[in-house]
């Protein structure tokens, strides 16, 4: 059986890609399973869905807790501890990561055991899809090309048939098609060390023994604590502020969901990065334009 | 007549401080917090919000809250009579039981569409009726949001829901236009009724100042552009949002002393189109045939209403 584990945020179409890969491979002759997860945070919010892909019939349920293949979508998340994408991967783990920082640069920067395999697909989703973090269908074609044994026609009778269900435009369909083709077969291929196959172990029951009301009551202590949880790390794309031709307006003050956005001493706005989510209202409502869309990973901080 | 003197002109003059700390687990881009948050700028911190289930259960997620003032949790219908309740307790404890003045809160139910027009309207009716001491803030994101966008009472008619989706009997996708909750609430006289748009900051954070100064029932309609169930990119929230005045789809009005105003009228009413065709939810209008005939019937509808004002 081959496990794979799939890394992104709400919107960026992580689902739908292990959806994709699902039914390419069930096209290929294989039986698949597929599933997201995904708290009650929304957009934005880190998620991951699995898909286990095998010869016979799969009776292994939940979570992938160790995948053979990482496909992490969004490099940011690298970074954020509720997502630990790399958690449960070991020594036969590959791990792909969707960069402009070439392999060797990305292995530095998060201290990563080994080399991944990289490639830009946002760029790719840019140039086909307009739009850089759509990335249910390259998401898709770079795992059934990495796990070498989905045909190209399996692939995009799935890319068809999984975004159709959603109703997508015929035009656009067609730039996904051409989107998976041009990965499937410019993307280099790779082996999977083998894995030992691990013996099945059943954990102990774990027994709820009844609280207290005391204990089992909510209490909150402090007000606006909500802060002390960093949004920041949602952001794919980042708006930096140009103070050289900013008027001092507000409206990018008085527009921002999440009060994103501070005035500071000298009536100028400043953005907190801790909390902004990149919605990017801001950038769009400057009158001027004197806010800039950065994307996130390489953006200077 | 009341003389009110708006206190806001511009933006600039907005209340500095906020009464909601970033940090919740919403939609990058929702429409409705915008709106919730300029209200809470401009009502404080001494408030009790009495929080329907739906998107904003999201506001506070335990241990953290992003709130500077107290917030009870109730069921999808019962936002207003825990309103009720909290309010006599207060009464009830001031009177009575020795509880300081200054310790009286606002208290404010806060509640989706879905339980504003279907399940917790009745209960809000009752409590109209018997002209209960609170504010009512509907964030209206033409649905049920939270649990991924099903059909409700305040769906306008042409948009695709995940329980009305446009099929080839139902082409429209929601067959019936949306409920006109303003009208439904107007026949019990509440105190103040107005609908605000976050596109409006100044125009919305008069309106909650006024709301501050009075008694009663005071009821507040808020457009909330939802990127996750209208489908567009959440930087487009606030263009959204300017479109539905600007076509004339969402009147920004109040109604107080028996007299309907509207304060945004829209100068020139764009078609509606120019708002439908930007959203995901309205794609069948114009893909893969246009559908001239709903269209037009959307147009008719909202031409109908400003006739009997322009
Ligand atoms: C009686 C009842 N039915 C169903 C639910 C499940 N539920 C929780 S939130 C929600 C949606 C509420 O929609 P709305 O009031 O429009 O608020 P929104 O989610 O859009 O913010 C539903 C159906 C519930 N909590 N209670
Ligand atoms: S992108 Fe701008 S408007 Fe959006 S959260 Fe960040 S600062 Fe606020
Ligand atoms: S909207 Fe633009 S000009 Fe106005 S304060 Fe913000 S950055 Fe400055
Ligand atoms: S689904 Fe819509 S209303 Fe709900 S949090 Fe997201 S943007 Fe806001």
């Amino acid at each position: 059986m081959f496990r794979i584990r799939m890394h992104g945020r709400g919107g960026q179409g992580i689902k739908t890609a292990s959806q994709i890969l699902g039914s390419a491979a069930f096209n290929s002759g294989f039986q698949a399973q597929d599933f997201p997860l995904y708290s009650a945070e929304r957009r934005g919010a880190p998620i991951v869905a699995f898909t286990r892909i095998s010869e016979d019939a799969i009776l292994e349920r939940g979570p992938i807790v160790v995948p053979d293949l990482l496909l992490i979508g969004d490099e940011t998340l690298l970074e954020s501890p509720q997502a630990a994408p790399l958690c449960g991967s070991d020594e036969s783990t590959v791990i792909f990561i969707n960069s402009e920082k070439k392999p060797e640069e990305l292995q530095k920067h998060y201290s990563l055991s080994k080399l991944p395999l990289q490639w830009n697909l946002t760029e790719l989703c840019i140039q086909y899809l307009n739009h850089g973090m759509l990335l249910s269908t390259a998401l898709a074609a770079t795992g059934a090309r990495l796990i070498g044994t989905i045909s190209l026609q399996a692939l995009l009778k799935a890319v068809e048939s999984e975004l159709g269900a959603q109703g997508i435009p015929k035009k656009a369909l067609e730039k996904n098609h051409e989107l998976a083709q041009t990965i499937f077969l410019d993307l280099p291929s790779t082996t999977f060390p083998a894995r030992q196959p691990a013996d099945l172990q059943a954990n102990s029951l774990i027994v709820m023994e009844q609280k207290g009301i005391r204990d089992a009551s909510p209490l909150i202590f402090a007000t606006g604590n909500m802060a002390l949880r960093k949004t920041g790390d949602w952001r794919i794309q980042r708006p930096e502020i140009d103070y050289s031709h900013c008027n001092k307006c507000l409206i990018c003050y008085a527009r921002c969901p999440d009060g994103a956005i501070r005035v500071n001493a000298d009536d100028h706005p400043e953005i907190d990065y801790d909390h902004c989510k990149g919605c990017m209202i801001c950038a769009q409502e400057c009158p001027g334009h004197f806010i800039n869309t950065v994307r996130e990973a390489g953006a200077e901080s | 007549m009341t003389a009110f003197v708006n206190p806001y002109k511009k933006i600039k003059d907005l209340h500095p401080k906020e009464a909601i700390s970033p940090g919740t687990g919403l939609c990058a881009g929702c429409g409705g917090l915008e709106g919730l948050r300029l209200a809470m700028k401009e009502l404080g911190e001494n408030v009790l919000i009495c929080n329907a289930a739906g998107c904003f259960t999201l506001l506070s997620v335990y241990p953290f809250t992003p709130l500077k003032s107290s917030w009870l949790y109730t069921t999808m219908g019962a936002p207003v009579p825990a309103a009720q309740g909290v309010r006599d307790a207060l009464d009830i404890r001031m009177a009575h039981k020795g509880l300081s003045n200054d310790e009286n809160l606002l208290v404010m139910a806060v509640a989706g569409d879905g339980s504003s027009n279907d399940i917790g309207l009745g209960a809000t009716s009752a409590a109209l009726h018997r002209k209960l001491d609170f504010i009512y803030f509907c964030y209206d994101n033409e649905a049920y949001g939270n649990t991924g966008f099903q059909l409700s009472a305040a769906s306008p008619l042409g948009s695709a829901t995940q329980t009305a989706p446009t099929t080839k009997v139902h082409p429209a996708g929601a067959e019936s236009f949306k409920q006109d909750l303003f009208e439904i609430w107007k026949a019990q006289e509440p105190t103040y009724i107005a609908t605000v748009s976050p596109r409006e900051p100044v125009d919305l954070s008069n309106k909650f100042a006024k709301a501050k100064t009075l008694q009663g029932p005071r009821m507040f309609i808020c457009m909330s552009p939802c990127p996750t169930g209208w489908g567009y990119d959440p930087k487009e929230s606030n263009l959204i949002a300017k479109l539905a005045v600007d076509t004339g789809i969402f009147p920004i009005k109040e109604y107080f002393e028996g007299k309907v105003v509207h304060t945004k009228p829209p100068k020139k009413r764009l078609p509606v189109e120019q708002f439908l065709e930007r959203q995901k939810r309205f794609r069948h209008l114009f893909e893969p045939e246009r559908r001239d005939d709903i269209i037009a019937l959307i147009q008719q509808h909202v031409d109908e209403y400003w006739r009997r004002y322009e």
